[in-house]
């Protein structure tokens, strides 16, 4: 894997955690860990709903919950890559794989970069794309704020 | 968008030469002989693509007179693309959430006599 501008139709995440590497690896396949994280602001994800069979070919799913109305939210995946602690990947039914590397920065710092491929062919509309273009300079935005922060 | 109709969306779109109608509907509305012209395939094979492309809601087609003028239908375009950021947000959130959770994890015990 390179780190030459992906695609547009692909989707890359990077962050760096303050924590050695095979917590942050453990974090991404624990459900006493994952029950913490997964769901994304306003969405709960009990561990209960959690489901990790960590082996090439084993399932992981989930039920994400709304803490609003309580609407569910479940998704599953099938892993097709497990290198504990630097690679972790899972293929959902619609084809798109999620690939999780983790690097040691040194000083138990680790950085994260989850890389989506085979995302819906949706990404390689010339409109799709130039959404692409404006939610990338979003996040970069986004970025550079959270590290003045 | 529900999941169903995002499935219909994207597998509409696998195909280079819907995308590519797609494309030339983006600057305005076109016959079927207008949107053939460009490519190497038979007026029925664009017809089939044509109502691939309007079951999957991507495109109208006009009711009056022989030509039925093809529409893109920008919003089914729009729900898909939120659909993408909608992703990225999940996974910033995630990201965000783990980043707290691993500093409560790494806390240092308290060794205070009395905490609240």
């Amino acid at each position: 894997m390179t780190d030459a501008t992906p695609d547009l139709g692909e989707v890359v995440l990077t962050r760096i955690y303050d924590a050695p590497r095979e917590l942050v690896f453990d974090c991404m396949t624990d459900p006493a860990h994952l029950t913490h994280f997964w769901g994304p602001v306003g969405v709960s994800t009990p561990i209960e709903n959690i489901t990790v069979d960590l082996r090439v070919g084993g399932v992981f799913e989930t039920v994400m919950v709304n803490d609003d109305n309580g609407e569910r939210y479940p998704s599953s995946g099938v892993y097709t890559e497990i290198d504990r602690p630097s690679v972790l990947a899972w293929q959902e039914p619609g084809g798109m794989v999620s690939r999780s590397t983790f690097t040691d920065l040194g000083n138990d710092r680790t950085e994260v970069r989850i890389h989506q491929t085979n995302v819906p062919a949706m990404f390689r509309t010339p409109e799709a794309q130039a959404g692409m273009a404006s939610s990338f300079d979003r996040f970069a935005d986004y970025l550079s704020r959270q590290q003045r922060a | 968008m529900d999941e169903a109709q995002l499935d219909a969306t994207f597998a509409a779109l696998a195909d280079s030469t819907r995308r590519a109608i797609l494309a030339r509907l983006a600057h305005g509305e076109a016959t079927v002989n207008e949107l053939a012209a460009p490519f190497d395939i038979s007026l029925p094979a664009i017809s089939r693509h044509l109502k691939v492309l309007e079951r999957a809601g991507l495109i109208s087609r006009g009711r009056n007179g022989q030509f039925r003028p093809c529409r893109l239908e920008a919003e089914r375009l729009d729900g898909a693309t939120d659909w993408i950021e909608h992703n990225r947000q999940v996974w910033t959130d995630r990201f965000d959430k783990l980043a707290a959770h691993l500093r409560d994890l790494q806390q240092p015990p308290t060794t205070e006599g009395h905490t609240s």
